[in-house]
């Protein structure tokens, strides 16, 4: 599509829709989950059934709502480590609060804005200090772990659910939409729609591209580059917090050290579905599809009844390998 | 100096003429048919001509005509589309940097210096060469191996400093002394008198000279005409990527040089109509004593319509005073009027809004939203205007980008390829573009050409032209001075942080501009 030659802007300028849908970045990713699934069909037996279906998507929920949030700091170039810290500092907030007899829903809005108050930190030191952002949360990886551990105290917290409202609080991770869709799922195709939208056609997701791709340029046409930095982390705080609620509505339980190793698998998924680490690249339906991959990956390796270490291999070989074959497709690309 | 007298019994004395001695075959590089294309860009086509071993050989050709490319094979950087390059009888079979220079023996002096800058002179001269064992290289050989290379080059240079504490042009010449220890035995060099001042520029000719007494064949690019009639043995002149003239120095002119350089192509960029500013109308932009980084003190306006160039030496400061006007950069003092408004705390979002355009004159680091398509390139000062709720609108955001593309007559295939897939002049042509979008009052442009080929030159031109007949203000730096002729109606010149004059440009030569620019008498050539 490259070859074609060069004309002064013709009357059809952008692509055909299915032109488009073909040559979009995540179709590679799209063609893997696909052969994924396809495989997961054949050797494993109970595989394609629609509660097993459910339940993976019940398990990749709360990595998915995180990897929503972590996408926009990626495609703004920047990095966020401290996700998985700052999913247990907003577990540990609700779950103290709704302890000490707070009403669920202020709880849980203590701590999301517990976790969009961590990515603002960590948005404000990388944009007014200048340090860079795996430096920055890298930090807050540790200094909002410590958090955590020192208002628990280091002791778990469990939900009776003999106190009011835990009941109605813990439905938000248990229930299941009409009986079936677990309310997990519901939450984080909400969360991906409004991503798809925000990232896709918002005038801040246009600025992250710009930010992420050439800062420089991105700031001498006007973009307000820190402020587009600033949001994306918020977000990402945002989007962890809300995790962290649901993992405490789910289990009823939390402790200082949950959801310890978290970044990793969220940081994954964002790469497996496309967004380069150097920034200014990457689609919120990549990440989706990335989150899906590691969803089935792991449910087919648990179906087969493989140790959980090879699984922790086979994750990481397939980053690496999902990072090759876009750099392969990408040189190819630009040689021809 | 010329003739300098060596110690034939030092290790670096062979390294410098040893080498050489058994050449005797006439021709140090034979280049036949070599073509190089990028996707639909021919950068070179069918160039073939040699290089004689032990002289100087200048190749000339203005921005875009296929020297950088030629260079790059020639260096081992890129690999030929057609044709061979054959060093001292032997065809080059595989083209990479460290094959070219350890096997062929040719190096390359680039624009832009590769240098270790923490490292010591005599590491970067030696590296790769290092005496003593494998892991351990000898610090006291290698300083005094250096040292007597230095010596022998006449360069008086400490080898135990960091290169990051010598001047640009003492930098340069240390990238010549490690090509030599590496023992090259064809020097190529990649304009490397541009950002030299005069006196600097005569350390390295002196350095040309006893090179050249040594044996070392050269192969330099330079636009400056005196220094290439004092220097070179031969000239040979590319244009459009063609090699379209070649002559003994004392079979040509420098104006025929010039011609063949320009070629007819010189009709298309014709001055437009003298442009008088009427002085009745009030500045579109006035400018009082600012000050900033590398400038001070400069006033000057800009009336509505009216082109207005900006010439000086790369570290003139003449980059830095757009970056300050724009607000790119933070200023110092003074103060600046735009469209009869003042405009004190400058940057780039506000600049945006009192429609103040500018195209930046690297386009890659600060001109191309680097991951984006054409349309988003050229659409990126829209997204406000087309958003609703914070949502862009697609399809009007797109119809608008489509439009000024065409206006532009920006060359791609379809307004969702990459930027980065299109040439340098259409990329160009997009960048300015997308300015045209805030209906600007005053347009301030860095290198407006720079790596545009020729044809697209025209095309800026044109638009920049028509820009100015609509009464837009104009500001425009280059280092292209032809450029500035063909552009302006005024010449502000700057030299060393200030603005020494503005001069009329139907009353401009090259040579007043730069003897402005150098701050001296023209020099004898």
């Amino acid at each position: 599509m490259t070859s074609t030659t060069p004309t002064t802007a013709p009357a059809r300028e952008f692509p055909l829709p299915l032109r488009r849908l073909l040559h979009a970045r995540e179709s590679g990713v799209f063609a893997a989950l696909l052969l994924l699934f396809l495989l997961g069909t054949v050797l494993t037996p109970g595989f394609a059934q629609s509660d097993n279906l459910l339940s993976v998507g019940q398990q990749i929920a709360q990595i998915g709502i995180m990897a929503v949030g972590v996408t926009f700091v990626i495609v703004n170039g920047e990095i966020d480590l401290s996700v998985g810290s700052t999913y247990a500092l907003s577990a540990i907030s609700t779950g103290m609060l709704i302890s000490d007899g707070w009403s669920w829903p202020l709880a849980m809005a203590a701590g999301l804005a517990v976790g969009a108050l961590a990515g603002l930190l960590n948005g404000l030191a990388v944009v007014v200090l200048g340090v860079p952002s795996f430096i920055v949360t890298l930090g807050t990886l540790s200094v909002f772990r410590g958090v955590a551990l020192l208002i628990s105290d280091g002791a778990p917290i469990s939900l009776s659910s003999s106190q009011e409202g835990v009941a109605e609080f813990s439905l938000l991770g248990q229930g299941e939409l009409f009986g079936v869709i677990p309310m997990q799922l519901v939450f984080f195709a909400a969360v991906a729609a409004l991503g798809v939208v925000l990232l896709a056609r918002s005038r801040f997701g246009f600025n992250s591209y710009a930010v992420g791709g050439n800062r420089e340029a991105a700031r001498l046409v006007g973009v307000n580059v820190k402020r587009v930095k600033l949001t994306a982390f918020v977000l990402s705080g945002f989007t962890a917090g809300l995790a962290g609620v649901l993992g405490l509505s789910f289990l009823s339980y939390v402790q200082g050290v949950t959801g310890q190793g978290l970044e990793l698998t969220v940081i994954s998924a964002v790469i497996i579905g496309g967004a380069a680490l150097f920034g200014g690249s990457g689609t919120m339906w990549g990440t989706v599809i990335g989150v899906a991959f590691i969803g089935l990956l792991q449910n087919i390796l648990n179906i087969k009844g493989i140790s959980s270490f090879w699984q922790t291999v086979v994750t990481g070989l397939v980053i690496v390998a999902a990072v090759a074959a876009d750099t392969w497709q990408r040189k190819r690309k630009s040689r021809a | 100096m010329a003739a300098a007298p060596r110690s034939a019994t030092t290790g670096t004395a062979s390294a410098l003429s040893g080498k050489n001695a058994g050449d005797t075959s006439a021709t140090a590089i034979s280049v036949r048919g070599l073509s190089r294309s990028f996707g639909p860009v021919r950068a070179l086509s069918d160039v073939s001509f040699d290089v004689p071993a032990g002289e100087i050989t200048a190749l000339l050709g203005e921005n875009g005509a296929g020297k950088s490319t030629l260079l790059k094979i020639l260096a081992g950087l890129q690999p030929p589309s057609a044709g061979s390059v054959t060093v001292f009888g032997e065809e080059v079979a595989s083209f990479s940097p460290s094959s070219m220079l350890d096997r062929y023996g040719v190096a390359i002096v680039p624009q832009e210096l590769s240098l270790l800058p923490d490292r010591s002179v005599a590491e970067n001269v030696l590296s790769g060469v290092e005496p003593g064992n494998r892991w351990f290289p000898s610090r006291r050989q290698m300083m005094e191996r250096t040292r007597d290379l230095l010596a022998e080059l006449d360069l008086r240079v400490d080898p135990t400093v960091p290169v990051r504490s010598l001047d640009l042009a003492t930098q340069q010449l240390v990238v010549v002394a490690r090509s030599i220890a590496r023992g090259c035995r064809v020097l190529i060099m990649d304009e490397p008198t541009a950002m030299l001042t005069p006196s600097e520029a005569e350390r390295l000719f002196a350095l040309m000279e006893s090179l050249k007494a040594a044996g070392t064949t050269m192969l330099y690019v330079s636009h400056r005409m005196p220094e290439v009639f004092r220097l070179a043995d031969r000239i040979e002149v590319l244009r459009d990527g063609a090699h379209v003239a070649s002559w003994r120095n004392a079979d040509t002119t420098p104006d025929q040089a010039v011609a063949a350089m320009v070629g007819r192509e010189l009709g298309a960029f014709t001055r437009r109509a003298a442009h008088t500013a009427d002085p009745g109308v009030s500045p579109a932009l006035r400018v009082r004593e600012l000050s900033g980084r590398r400038h001070s003190g400069v006033s000057f306006e800009v009336r509505p319509g009216e082109i207005l160039g900006v010439a000086g030496l790369p570290d003139s400061g003449r980059v830095e005073l757009l970056h300050n006007l724009f607000g790119g950069d933070r200023g110092s003092g003074g103060t600046v009027e735009l469209l009869g408004e003042p405009y004190q705390r400058r940057n780039p979002i506000a600049s945006v809004e009192r429609r103040l355009a500018f195209v930046p004159g690297e386009r890659r680091a600060q001109g191309l939203l680097t991951t984006m398509s054409v349309g988003e390139n050229i659409g990126a000062l829209t997204t406000k205007a087309f958003s609703r709720f914070g949502l862009v609108r697609r399809g009007a955001f797109d119809r608008q980008a489509a439009e000024q593309g065409r206006k532009l007559r920006v060359k791609t295939a379809t307004m969702g390829q990459p930027i980065t897939s299109l040439s340098g002049g259409n990329q160009q042509k997009a960048v300015l573009g997308r300015w045209l979008a805030i209906d600007p009052g005053v347009l301030i442009l860095d290198e407006p050409t720079r790596g545009v080929d020729v044809g697209a030159k025209a095309e800026i031109y044109e638009q920049l032209f028509a820009l100015a007949g609509k009464g837009l203000a104009i500001l425009c730096s280059s280092s292209d001075l032809p450029e500035l002729l063909t552009l302006t109606d005024r010449i502000a010149v700057m030299s060393e942080g200030r603005l020494v004059d503005v001069v009329e440009t139907t009353e401009a030569t090259e040579e007043s501009l730069m003897t402005l620019a150098t701050g001296a008498t023209p020099t004898a050539a």
